[in-house]
Formats: structure tokens, sequence, C-alpha cells
């Protein structure tokens, strides 16, 4: 178990990270997520130990890593670390690297040198990257390489595996099959993961729990669906679920849209947005009616062609809400006028109505 | 599953106090070795008579030789920086723009005149311009003198016009070609091109070249030495060199006004240059673009090719062939005939002076020691430098450019007042030693180490040693199986420079060497003042061969090396 208490990092003046406390549970996969800037790298490289916290302290299980006065070295911590740029030794092949962290990981277990050729062997068989052993990284591909810097860091069997943005150096096709083999892998190993990213995708697909942070401070933890489903924050709301925050007024158990009387029911909506009288509508909640409809009126600005779904913004007294449809509803053009609603809420218009405008 | 700790791993941590203690040691180490020669000097000069006063410089600035001195010193220096800007840029735009052929052989070429030593070049050119040269058919008035200040000019702006072409060529290959087409395709013709978008584009890099090439310009010795003196044309630096080897009574204090008055200059022109390359640094993101951008008809483009090897053969092989055959002939002024051509003066300065040879093991030795201690240190400050930003490593850096971008006169003569009394009352007796030559070698050339040191760090992923560190490796493990192995190219060219630049000194060494301490340049340097050509270019010869061979034997190990780590 990893415990984080009123960690805190400052740069001079300016604080990267501010008052975060957090419990990793043993083999959790945790994914941080955020914008660049956040302090998501922070924590990470705090949990490395490649830097002191200003205040604050970590443990791993009974033992205090880190707090501000003291703080373990990054070879004394039972981790392994996966880097945004690989970090593989240009002067090394494929095997000597993975011998490298054999030999010096003092967590590993202790192998003689026939039980280590079967490991490096194990491990490489592992990550798929058997045939290569002999390769320098030069003569591998971006893929290869990522493989390579994983198989590095598994191949001692550390408790913790920490991950800086492992897959944002990679094609997009390439991520989405890399997104796989690693949560195979950590079902394997049975290892604590911290992974940190940008992407929600990757965030929301991989993790068992997603910590959302801004500036330097956790907005929400919970697991994927919740964190989508039920945002805590205005920015949890926005950048996770994409959502549009529509303005208006919370009495009771109903929404009041600005500008208009109609009413929209709570389905969960957190206490923070209601204090901000804010209502989240992600972008394929939306409802596209007729003008005469019942809901807010708006005029399309742009629609465009997405492949399996159509894309709107959908412009409503000055604000401009997105929509996302599946193509199977007939499209809206551009100029159009139309009637927004939120899916599930009453509405007077038939089905009918809807299909066959 | 149970999280284990090592229970030492905690109470490692120190004292901050105590932490930055080494740093404080080292900075006193670097201010001692660096700085206080610097302050001696100019505490000399406002000195007289054991008292604080300007009379020094008063008396120093109304004498009319000075001024005459500073006018001869602007105007070669001024002549000579323009004449290396022009081959430097011209070279330049040739070599990054054009389709010429055989580019990584005229390379070579022009980098040949930048690691032979400028006394020498200048011995060359004197051969080649000599009755007994090559030219020597043609009427008196069609051969230049280059004892003269035009002859001074002309043989330092060809000494160093690779300075400036190396700047230059590389910020002319990193301007994005699509800015270029952009131009053309607003209707810019070929020549606005290059006036409104190539040359302001590539201004900080050409403004940091002249720099440097003024900088060298001013800091040169052996060319006014050799060319300047026997024809009574003095510069600051043979100006300065000629009070302190003068010994007179206030000669000391004389000469540090000198040196102050060029020291400012040059610290000056540096502080620019810096700034300039600052400024470039804008484009260093972009990778260069080694494909050449104008297509030549094939006529125009051999024509040009001729006249390039033309240039480049008549600037860096023809005046060393001119030397080489002066120094097979048997007396100075006989014709070239194979009669008269022996290997009497080699075997004379090997065999028979014994100065030659123990100037020769003076010089490898001291180069060596330099290098060797250079590359401990240097490397060790770099790492520091590497990985700690703030205001006293960058102060530290400027103490230890210093001595670099001084004058070679004004810092030997910052070293003699220094060590003759380092601290009050502590007579080391190091001077008119060759631990004196060691001594100046360090303080001047430790920067350049340090320099190839810290590009080979920044040119290493930080990743790298943090990956080794989260696999378990300590610092020595790390330092050992990762750093060093991909640092030690650079480390090594730092340290391979420190050591040619050593062995071949003359400015600081003729300055500081004693009988028994003679280095290569100062023998080579007296050979030539007392008129003894055959030796002076039997010896140059000698050492050019030397240089040549160091150089190639460099360039194919560093070709294997790269090999290492590409093959499959």
């Amino acid at each position: 178990m990893i415990t984080l208490r009123g960690l805190e990092k400052h740069y001079g003046k300016t604080s990267a990270l501010s008052q975060v406390d957090l419990t990793i549970r043993d083999g959790e996969f945790l994914a941080i997520l955020g914008p660049s800037g956040c302090g998501k790298t922070t924590l990470l490289r705090l949990l490395a130990g490649f830097m002191k916290p200003t205040a604050g302290s970590i443990q791993f299980g009974e033992t205090e890593v880190a707090n501000s006065k003291y703080c373990s070295k990054p070879e004394n911590r039972n981790i392994g670390m996966v880097f945004q740029s690989f970090a593989l030794w240009p002067h090394m092949t494929v095997e000597e690297h993975i011998r490298f962290s054999l030999k010096n990981h003092r967590f590993a277990k202790k192998r003689t040198a026939a039980e280590q050729a079967d490991r490096v062997t194990e491990v490489l068989r592992l990550v798929g990257m058997e045939s290569f052993r002999k390769r320098y990284p030069t003569a591998l591909s971006g893929g290869q390489q990522q493989r390579v810097a994983l198989a590095r860091a598994i191949a001692p069997e550390p408790d913790i595996l920490l991950m800086d943005e492992p897959l944002s150096a990679l094609d997009a096709e390439l991520r989405i099959s890399m997104r796989k083999e690693i949560k195979q892998i950590h079902k394997k190993l049975a290892a604590t993961i911290i992974y940190v990213t940008h992407d929600q995708g990757e965030a929301l697909a991989m993790a068992d729990r997603v910590l959302v942070m801004q500036h330097g401070q956790i907005e929400q933890t919970a697991a994927p669906e919740e964190i989508y489903q039920h945002p805590k924050t205005p920015f949890v709301a926005t950048f996770v679920g994409k959502a549009n925050l529509v303005a208006g007024t919370w009495e009771e158990n109903h929404f009041i849209p600005a500008g208009s009387h109609y009413r929209w029911q709570d389905n969960g909506v957190s206490e923070q947005l209601k204090q901000q009288q804010f209502y989240p509508v992600r972008p394929e909640e939306w409802q596209l009616l007729p003008p005469d409809a019942e809901g807010l009126k708006g005029e399309v600005i742009i629609s465009q062609f997405q492949g399996t779904e159509r894309h709107y913004v959908i412009r409503v007294d000055g604000q401009e809400y997105q929509a996302s449809l599946p193509i199977s509803v007939p499209a809206w053009r551009e100029g159009d006028l139309l009637t927004l609603q939120v899916k599930g809420m009453e509405t007077a218009v038939s089905r009918e109505k809807i299909l066959f405008r | 599953m149970q999280l284990t700790m090592k229970s030492r791993s905690l109470g490692e941590g120190t004292h901050t106090a105590f932490r930055k203690f080494p740093v404080l040691i080292g900075l006193l180490v670097l201010i001692f070795f660096f700085l206080l020669p610097i302050i001696r000097l100019v505490s000399m000069s406002f000195t007289s008579a054991e008292s604080f006063s300007v009379s020094a410089y008063s008396e120093v600035l109304q004498e009319s030789v000075t001024w005459k001195t500073l006018g001869n010193t602007i105007y070669i220096v001024a002549g000579s920086t323009v004449i290396s800007m022009i081959l430097g840029i011209t070279m330049a735009a040739i070599m990054a723009y054009t389709d010429v052929r055989g580019k990584a052989m005229m390379q070579l070429f022009i980098y040949l005149p930048f690691i032979i030593p400028s006394y020498i070049t200048t011995l060359a050119w004197v051969q080649f311009f000599s009755t007994s040269g090559p030219l020597g058919s043609l009427p008196d008035w069609l051969i230049p003198n280059l004892y003269s200040s035009g002859g001074i000019i002309f043989v330092l702006g060809i000494s160093h016009y690779p300075l400036v072409y190396l700047m230059t060529v590389q910020v002319f290959r990193r301007i994005h070609r699509d800015a270029e087409l952009a131009a053309f395709v607003s209707g810019a013709s070929r020549f606005t091109c290059w006036r409104k978008v190539i040359l302001p584009m590539a201004l900080p890099g050409i403004c940091s070249g002249g720099l440097l090439a003024f900088l060298s310009n001013l800091d040169n010795f052996g060319v006014p030495a050799i060319l300047g003196i026997p024809a009574n044309i003095r510069v600051l630096s043979t100006y300065i060199y000629e009070q302190v080897i003068g010994y007179g009574p206030s000669a000391f204090s004389r000469a540090a006004v000198l040196s102050v008055l060029l020291g400012i200059v040059a610290i000056a022109a540096t502080l620019i240059q810096v700034w300039f390359l600052r400024r470039s640094k804008v484009t260093e993101t972009t990778v260069p673009d080694h494909e050449p951008r104008i297509q030549l008809q094939p006529i125009r483009r051999k024509l040009l090719q001729t006249l390039l090897w033309v240039f480049l053969l008549g600037t860096s092989l023809v005046p060393f062939l001119a030397m080489a055959t002066v120094s097979l002939i048997q007396a100075y002024g006989v014709d070239l005939t194979w009669e008269n051509i022996s290997l009497e003066n080699y075997r004379y300065i090997l065999f028979e002076d014994e100065k030659v040879l123990r100037s020769l093991s003076n010089s490898m030795l001291l180069g060596f020691i330099t290098a060797i201690i250079c590359l401990v240190f240097g490397t060790l400050f770099a790492y520091y430098r590497f990985h700690k930003s703030g205001r006293l490593p960058k102060a530290m850096e400027a103490i230890i450019t210093m001595p670099y971008a001084l004058p070679g006169t004004v810092l030997a003569l910052c070293i003699i007042l220094m060590w003759m009394q380092p601290l009050p009352g502590w007579y080391p007796g190091v001077y008119g030693t060759p631990v004196i030559l060691l001594i100046a070698y360090i303080t001047r050339f430790f920067v350049l180490q340090f320099r190839g040191s810290y590009t080979a760090f920044s040119q290493l992923d930080v990743r790298m040693e943090e990956a080794a560190r989260t696999n378990g490796a300590n610092l020595f493990g790390r330092w050992r199986q990762i750093v060093l192995p991909l640092i030690l190219p650079g480390v090594l060219s730092g340290a391979l420079l420190v050591f040619l630049t050593s062995l071949t000194e003359l400015t600081v060494s003729s300055m500081l060497w004693s009988s028994g301490a003679e280095t290569v340049g100062v023998i080579i340097f007296s050979f030539e003042q007392a008129g003894y050509s055959t030796y002076s270019t039997a010896f140059s010869s000698l050492v050019v061969l030397t240089i040549l061979f160091g150089s190639v034997a460099y360039l194919f190990i560093q070709r294997k090396w790269k090999q290492r780590g590409r093959k499959v």
C-alpha cells in the first residue's frame, strides 16, 4: 500500500503540487490524468524519488520513504519505471538492458547466471521481443523500443511500476494495441501500476481507478465509469467527459436552464456543480429535435461527419454546445434551426417526429 | 504482497550546509586559479612603488608609441576580420546551398588552416612568397611583401576564416528550406530573398562567427611576431611581449596597463559574442538540412568546383609544400635541384640540436598532463554545471571562461604576476620552471575541456541515468555502465583538442619559458628569429605531419566508435 499524506512540492514560489492525500492499494492500476503542467509528472517523480517533497510524506507499506527532511534514493526503492522517451541506452543491446536491471536492481531475486539468462528470455517473450535480443536500440522501431523499456522495468519484478506517459511517443494505432498489452502484463504481474497520462481515453480504458489533477491538486479520484458519468467538478466534467456546462439555476431536484422555463431532472449531478449552478451534458447525451419542439432553441454552426458519428456545434443564446449523434439519426445541415433536449428528459414530441421530420 | 524497504535508505539525507561544502571549496579553488591572476594584473596596473596610483596609465597613455600601436592593432584586426568574414560567409553559403561535388573533402581542407598553428602557417606563407619559392621567377614587384601590415592582415584573415565558416554554415543549414521557398512564392528574386530572408535569419550566427574571428585576430601573437617585429610594426599583443621580455624598471606595470586595455576589449567582444550566440539558439531546435538547394548548370558547377579547389589547395596545401621544400634544401637561398635536396636539416634538428627533441618531449609531456588534469576536473565541473542551474554555477562558468577569452599575452602576464607570490609570504618558486607553463596551460585550456564534456552531457538524455537509478544502480555503477560509455567520445575529443592546442602553443609559452623548459612553439619561433629558416621549416614540417597523422587517426577511431552502437 502506498500512502501519501499532505504531499506538497514547491519550486521557489510556484507550487507544483499542493495537499495531496492518497492511498493506493497493492496491485491497483491507478491512472493519473491531467493536462500538461497539472503536477502529474511531479507526483510521479516524487514517488520515484527523483526529488524531495516540500512538505508531507510518502509511505511504501509501513516504511516512510520521503518527507520534507529525508528522501530515500530511487535506487533504494522497490520500483520500476517506464519513461516517455523510453530512455534506452544506445550502447547496449536489448538483452543487455534486461540483464542490467536484473543485476543492479536491489530487490530482484538473487539469480545465478543461468537463471538470469532464463529470466531474460522469459521477459523478452512476455513482451514479444525475443527475436530482437541482440539488437541495439537504434535498430528498433518506436513500438519495439517501448517494449524493451517495459521489459527492462518489469524484469526485476518490482512492487511498484511507474509509467510516465509511456505511449505518447507512439502513433495512434500502436497506442491502442499497446493499451491491451500493458493491461495484460498488469494482470500477470500483480504489481501496483501508477500510470501518468494526458489522454483520457487511455486512463479510462486501462485503469482500475482514475485520479484527475489540475493546478497541482486532486480534482477527483474514482473508478473510470464513475469519473465519466458522475464528475465531481466542472473541470473533470469538461476534461474527461468533454461535457457542455449548461448554465442555469438549481431548485431542489430540478435544473432550469438559463433563459427558459423547462425543468431537467437531477440524474446524479455533484454538489459542487450544483453550487456553481451548472448542469453537465456530454455531447452524446443531447437529443436534436425540430425547432418547434420543447427545449433550448439553437442553430447548427458546424456539422462534421466523423465515421461512426456526426459532430455538431450548436449555438444557443450566444453559447456554443458540442453534440455528437450516431449516423443512424438523420443529419442536420449547417444553418438549420433546431431544439436541444437532454436524452431521457420528458418531451412533448413523439418519437416519429424525431425520425421523420 | 509485502512492500519492502531497506532500513538504511532513510537517514541518508545530509544537512544542506554540509552539502554545499564541496561546492564552496570548488568555488575557492576556481577563484584562486582562474580569477585571482586577473585581479592581480588589474591591481598591478594601478600600482606604482607599492601604492595605489594611476601614474602607469598616464605614462603609457601619453606616449605616442602606445597610440601608434593601438592604431596598428585596430587596422590589422579590422582588416583581417573583414577578410575572414568574406571568405567564411562565401564558403559557408556555397557549401550549405549549392550542389558542388566533393564537399566532404573540401570541408577537410577548410579546417586545415584551423588545426595547424598560425605561426607555422605564417612560415609556410613566407616561404611561398620568398624569392626561392614557387613564385620566385616572377618579377619582384609582383611578389607581395608579407613583412607589412597588409601581409599580417592577409595571413590572419586566411588563418581565421574557418571560424566564421564553422559558425555560419551551421546556421545556413538550419534555416528552413520553406522560409526560402515562401519568399520565392511571394515574388522575391534570389537576391531579394538573400537580402530580406536568409541573411537576417543567419545574422546572429554570422555576427557570432565574425566576433570569434575578431577575438582570434586580436589574441594572435605568432603572426604579428614573425611578420611584424622585423618590419617594426607593433600590435598590442607583441608590444606587451616586448615590454615583459625587455625587463625595464617599470616593465611589468606598463605591460599590465596595456594588458588591461587589451583585456577590456577582448572581454567586451566575448560578451557580445555570447549574446549573439544565445540569440541564434532559436534556430537550434531545427534539424540541419544537408540537401543542396541551388542546382547549378553543369558547366557553372564545374567552374565553381575548380575555383574552390584552386583556392583551397592554394591556401592550405601549396604553402606547406613550399615550406617542406625549403626544409629539404641544404642552405637557405640555394636553388631547388636534385643535387641540393637532402635530409641534412632534419638530421641536424633531430640528432644534433638537443633543444629540439627536448622541446618536443617537454611539449608532449606538458600537453599530456594538461589534457589529463583538464579531462578529470573539466568533466567533473561540466557534470556539476549540467545538473545545477542558478547564479553560482553560471558565475563559476564565467570565471573559467575568462582566461581563455583574454589574449594569450595578457594571460601570460597574469600568470607571472600571480605565481611569483600567489599569497602574501608564499613563494612557490615556480616562475622559471616548467611548472608555470603547466599552470598556464591548465588555466587557459580548462574551458575547452569543459565545453567538450558539457556538450557530451547535454547530448545525454537525463532519463538514461534515471532509468539506471530506478534499476538500482548507484552513482558509481551509473557512471561506469551508462554515463561514461556514452560521453566518452565527446570527452575524449575535448581532451584531444586540449592536447593539440597545448602541444603547439606559442603565445603563453613565449613569455613563460625558461632554459631547459623550451616548447615546440618557442624553438620554431627562435629558429625563425635567428634566421635559421631551414631548421624552422624542417621542425614545422615535422609538427604538421604529426598533427595530420594524429587527426586522421582520431577521425578513424571516431568512425569506428560510432559504428559500434549501430550494428544490427
